[in-house]
């Protein structure tokens, strides 16, 4: 390296932290919302729709106990939440919180029979409808497929995103490594798991990636013109959108202990979930009972949650109206990349559109999966029949009373 | 199992281990006598558990320097021909290029193979050994003898108020239901 591009990169170095330095003030999770239930440490978030009128089926958002669900609205441009509001929908998403005292002995069976139950419940007497659209991602899309096998009654539509089901396969690391962990062990000693030993995880899955290749390539897509304050601009937005993701990777809750020792214990070291024999709260856990329609996204590129191990949701479900996309991304970057918000949720928002709907008489197409996905790479083996459960659609109840309590969390930064 | 140039190093640990175990370890692990039988005992057996987990943690550190010498010996066969002497940005954005690229692919291989996950599983189960028998004897030894709570005492007390919390959640949940079936009994118009 030369002295003239010695004293660039010591240049670009000092503007980066500068612009570091001025940078302190962003925020995340802006698209306004209001809390309308809470429980324990749980908020039920709910979107302020952004259309006069939404369509009837309301969704549920249940994101993963590790980290934060606020990715999915990370910044007004990135923001899954603020699509699906744009596209008419009425969304909700649960925010668990951080688990302190007796978080230690929260099960999973309080989080899907207590707490998703609640919330599902919560949503159904505010909204009058009898079955809500619950949309998982990652862990929380494991969650929401335990809740529909367990209350198919209050489910109208499942929508899981990157989740998985089927645990056992070598791809990701985090399933070669969960065999050999001794949970028990973590989970005495810690009670509540803290969220940097999951996270230590996470960044050793690809550790010369994660802890220095994005910060020397930050350095680098500095641009460095006096004067120019488009570039400066840019610059300060491109260090903010840097600060939004950082913090999010960092911002990891604590794992309630007897929640991860069944989840590790139960699903990647035993895959009882796919064998239909987990078992919360004595109530055997049979994915035979989701015939509600089912549209299951992965990421290609996904090195924690593998394609492997999200694709068997579709075997093993009876429903017949079942779909599988499947975008060239990665795990986050289905959330927060430009192909997410170009492709992935419109797609979504494509295929739960006609299947929100109450009204027996405007009954959804079900469009081949040819048809609903030219760029998609699809799984063909698990193609659905397209045979429609619409013939046995039941009469919605009538509308109760929306409640008009509203406490507003709006530009709320966590 | 896959070969990452640890192997010696990796018997000498495991031999160092066992000798330790017939000789020493005897010895630390022996019943004890006395008033104060009950406290050596377990002081000496934290002996053990922590040359565990030190015997784990070095494995573990020869296991990621075996992995990064071999990252360094397929990164210089890399360089060799391509920096040629060469001083110019580019080329050290290229050497940077292929240090990463060399180094995550090598490391990456290391972290899937079945070797570094039983490894990184016994060090994390000494690990916690070693942390669960230093929590146990600073309560013994401090906070106990200080009358002062210690983290089992609370972890009762959370206990209790889970059960309690999901009971009282449990009947909240059964009045709602009653009085519900209640209310729609009242309204209903007499025969």
């Amino acid at each position: 390296m030369n002295k003239l591009e010695s004293i660039e990169f010591f240049e670009k170095f000092s503007y980066g932290m500068t612009l570091f330095s001025e940078s302190a003030d962003f925020s995340v999770g802006t698209t306004p919302s209001e809390i309308v239930y809470t429980e324990d440490k749980l908020k039920l978030i709910h979107y302020i729709p952004t259309v006069k009128k939404t369509h009837a089926v309301p969704i549920l958002v249940v994101y993963a106990l590790v980290n934060r669900y606020y990715i999915l609205d990370l910044q007004p441009d990135k923001s899954m939440m603020k699509n699906l509001l744009d596209e008419g929908f009425d969304v909700y998403v649960i925010d668990w919180g951080y688990p302190s005292g007796i978080g230690k002995y929260l099960t999973i069976d309080d989080h899907v029979n207590g707490y998703i139950n609640n919330a599902v419940d919560k949503i159904r007497e505010r909204t009058g409808v009898d079955k809500i659209t619950l949309l998982g991602v990652c862990q929380g899309g494991t969650f929401s497929i335990m809740y529909a096998a367990l209350h198919p009654e209050k489910v109208k539509n499942l929508i899981t995103l990157v989740a998985p089901v089927n645990f056992d396969t070598d791809k990701g690391l985090l399933h070669v490594w969960a065999r050999k962990l001794d949970v028990d062990k973590i989970v005495d000693y810690y009670g509540i798991v803290p969220g940097d030993v999951l996270n230590s995880g996470f960044l050793l899955a690809d550790p010369f990636r994660t802890m220095i290749d994005k910060y020397v390539d930050l350095i680098e897509r500095i641009e460095i013109k006096p004067g120019d304050e488009e570039s400066q601009r840019k610059n300060e937005e491109m260090i903010r959108n840097f600060l939004r993701m950082e913090k999010w990777i960092f911002d990891s809750p604590d794992q309630p202990g007897e929640t991860l020792r069944q989840f590790v214990k139960d699903c990647y070291q035993n895959n009882l979930l796919i064998k239909n024999e987990m078992i919360l709260n004595g109530q055997k856990i049979n994915l035979k009972n989701i015939t509600m329609p089912l549209l299951n996204v992965m990421a290609e590129f996904d090195h924690l949650v593998p394609n492997e191990a999200s694709k068997p949701l579709n075997i093993a479900v009876a429903s017949l109206d079942k779909q599988t996309l499947v975008f060239r991304t990665g795990h986050i970057g289905i959330f927060v990349g430009s192909k997410s918000q170009k492709e992935v949720c419109p797609k979504i928002a494509e295929w739960l559109r006609p299947r929100s709907v109450l009204d027996e008489a405007i009954k959804p197409k079900f469009v081949s999966d040819e048809a609903i996905k030219p760029k998609f790479v699809s799984d063909e083996a698990i193609k659905p029949k397209f045979v429609s459960d619409e013939v046995k659609t039941e009469k919605p109840s009538p509308a109760k009373p929306r409640e008009q309590r509203r406490t507003t969390t709006q530009g709320r930064a966590q | 199992m896959e070969s990452f140039g640890s192997e010696n190093t990796q018997d000498f640990f495991s031999l160092w281990s066992r000798i330790y175990q017939d000789s020493l370890g005897k010895l630390v692990t022996m019943p004890t006598l006395g008033p104060k039988r009950e406290e050596s005992e377990k002081m000496m057996k934290g002996f053990s558990t922590f040359l565990n987990f030190y015997s784990d943690l070095m494995k573990s550190n020869v296991n990621f320097q075996s992995v990064f010498m071999k990252a360094m010996g397929k990164m210089s066969e890399k360089t060799i021909t391509e920096t040629d002497n060469d001083n110019s940005h580019e080329k050290y954005r290229a050497f940077y290029k292929i240090w990463i690229e060399t180094c995550s692919e090598t490391f990456n291989e290391f972290l899937k193979s079945e070797l570094f996950s039983s490894e990184n599983g016994k060090l994390m189960s000494s690990y916690m050994d070693f942390q669960k028998y230093s929590k146990d004897m600073f309560e013994e030894n401090y906070l106990k003898p200080m009358n002062l709570p210690t983290k089992t005492d609370i972890d009762e007390i959370n206990k209790e108020l889970y059960i309690l919390r999901k009971t009282v959640k449990e009947l909240a949940k059964q009045i709602k239901e009653i009085s519900e079936k209640n209310n729609t009994a009242a309204v209903k118009p007499l025969e």
